[in-house]
């Protein structure tokens, strides 16, 4: 039954929709907001991961990219939403596009490392050098101008613009995963060098899938300073990588319902089960044993099939 | 004059700490494949052996480097043989995913136990080596030359001993070896522990430097995943290089730059070298 749901769009854009609808009106708008933030992330992730085969330790840095394009932005330039998120996006897509020339010549474990390492340059130029721009460590607290309905200071907006966001960010990755691209993507993923063989040029494919990739993760920068309406260095910090890592296991690598679940369901646990969890980030660790060892295929993987 | 010959001496520290705590880290990469976060844990775990026996019961430095390694030789042979083992011959990101969970649930563990607040370890020798205006700590020049003589006797550990030409020559080619007969997954098990041995020596040369905090296992080891990439995975004499070669380029930098800018510097340096010499892991 459920398997069904992933093979058409619009039943999943449903389900995906559903899911957050219930959920934010039986607990709280502004909690789930960040939920499908978070879920946007996961979405960018697990397309370099779960379709294209390369596990990212850095990808903080897009998604820190996003929030401090966005929210620099904002701070120093012109208030306005729109403009911000799409100062973002470009921040998230140049950057990609820059690094990407350098991190998708590796692969595998190199791939992983310098990805690592650039996020850490990264939030040590946000935190250092350009501290007067960025702020710092106290971060910059945010102001965003509103036109009539549009008005980001209103919690169900909010709600409203980040599940839009999700679903178009879903349905666009979804028609990119379906399409001819999406096959070669996954055949990349399997045996790149054949895929050499056949003629394509597989180092631009994973270059433009990264750049995708950097700039989804940077939406979700841009939509996290947004509803937070502030930024700082927590949004860039490399230890958090594991955190997206852990969800996209967690919901299945490889299929888009998959990391919206993993997404929901990390958040679920970190938000509501933290708070009586003394010892976090050790159930985290347990967790994340257990899903390498035992539970591949992650929530998604085996609910799918019932 | 004086405030270069102190960078360089304190850059070869940092870079003999490197050297001890990557070599580990290298041959567990090159051999088998492995990006092992746990090396981080084991690090940390010798600092706060160091730190429970030399400062909170007073039985000096030695005996609490001894306990350093009575602790962290047990705990890697358990990773090795329970979490590694166990991901051989598959996809990286488990092995990366795994180690890093053990690594996630160590530091937890740390600060369960010891609390997260930065601890301080007070300088074992505690005296100056004068020569002019230049002054030096004793205890760093000790471990300038530790790190030398564990890089002689590590060349020779693997030149003379035969679980030594086994690994070297299973880095070369691991079929090759196991078509002989040989277990070779068993020799690496031995070297994993000796490595994480070290990395565990490491931690003890490092805490009198610097303060431990449970998260200090993942701030060295991107430094030492540097080490590794530079100096070519699984390669003895390239991860001696590059960790002294980086130790100066940290310590450089952090005397005529910007201190904070010292751990970026080494990352810039590894993407260089990932850019002109890429790597097939």
């Amino acid at each position: 039954m459920f398997g069904k749901v992933e093979k058409y769009p619009a039943l999943t854009l449903v389900f995906v929709a559903a899911i957050f609808l219930v959920y934010g009106y039986a607990t709280s708008l502004p909690k789930i907001t960040d939920f499908m933030i978070f879920c946007i992330f996961v979405v960018a992730f697990d397309l370099l991961y779960g379709h294209m085969g390369q596990l990212s330790f850095g990808h903080m840095l897009y998604l820190g990219a996003g929030a401090y394009g966005c929210s620099m932005f904002a701070y120093h330039i012109h208030p306005d939403p729109f403009l911000s998120i799409l100062a973002g996006l470009v921040v998230g897509a140049l950057l990609a596009a820059l690094l990407g020339l350098v991190v998708v010549k590796t692969s595998q474990a190199a791939f992983a490392l310098l990805n690592l390492a650039l996020n850490e340059v990264g939030a040590y130029l946000v935190l250092s050098p350009w501290h007067k721009w960025t702020g710092g460590e106290d971060g910059l607290s945010l102001f965003f101008s509103s036109y009539g309905f549009i008005n980001f200071k209103d919690s169900a907006f909010r709600f409203y613009f980040c599940l839009g966001s999700l679903l178009l960010v879903v349905y666009l990755v979804l028609r990119l995963v379906r399409s001819p691209y999406g096959n070669l993507l996954r055949a990349i993923k399997e045996n790149e060098v054949r895929v050499e063989f056949l003629g394509y040029n597989t180092y631009l494919y994973k270059y433009i899938t990264f750049i995708i990739s950097g700039t989804i993760a940077a939406l979700a920068g841009a939509l996290t300073s947004i509803n937070l309406s502030y930024c700082n260095t927590s949004l860039i910090a490399p230890t958090r990588n594991v955190e997206v890592i852990f969800a996209a296991l967690m919901g299945g690598a490889g299929s888009l319902i998959g990391a919206v679940l993993g997404g929901t369901a990390f958040m679920t646990i970190s938000n509501y089960l933290a708070v009586y969890l003394i010892r976090w980030e050790m159930f985290l660790g347990f967790a994340l044993l257990i899903f390498v060892f035992w539970i591949r295929k992650g929530i998604w993987g085996y609910v799918r099939k019932v | 004059m004086t405030n270069f010959v102190q960078s360089i001496l304190f850059g070869l520290t940092i870079g003999g700490i490197l050297y001890i705590i990557s070599i580990g880290l290298s041959l567990t990469f090159g051999a088998m494949g492995i990006v092992n976060f746990a090396h981080g844990l084991i690090y940390a775990v010798g600092a706060y052996a160091v730190y429970t026996v030399a400062t909170l019961l007073g039985a000096g430095f030695i005996a609490g480097a001894l306990a350093a390694l009575a602790v962290s030789i047990p705990l890697s042979y358990a990773i090795e043989r329970f979490v590694i083992r166990k991901l051989y011959g598959q996809s990286i990101d488990y092995a990366i995913i795994a180690t890093y969970a053990i690594l996630l649930i160590g530091a937890d563990s740390l600060k369960w136990i010891y609390g997260a607040s930065p601890l301080p370890i007070i300088d074992p020798i505690g005296r100056l080596w004068t020569f002019g205006s230049l002054a030096m700590p004793v205890f760093r020049l000790v471990i300038i030359g530790l790190s030398v003589l564990i890089f002689f006797g590590l060349s020779l550990f693997f030149k003379k001993t035969l679980v030594g030409k086994i690994v070297v020559a299973g880095l070369q080619d691991r079929e090759a070896v196991r078509s002989l007969g040989i277990r070779v997954e068993r020799h690496f098990a031995i070297v994993f522990v000796l490595g994480s041995a070290l990395a565990a020596l490491g931690g003890v040369l490092y805490a009198p430097l610097s303060t431990l905090n449970p998260y200090m296992g993942f701030e060295i080891l991107i430094l030492c995943f540097a080490v590794v990439i530079v100096g070519g995975m699984g390669n003895l004499t390239g991860t001696a290089v590059a960790a002294y070669s980086l130790g100066l380029v940290h310590s450089l930098t952090a005397a005529y730059i910007a201190s904070s800018a010292a751990d970026a510097m080494v990352y810039v340096v590894m993407a260089a070298v990932l850019v002109f010499r890429p790597i097939e892991a």
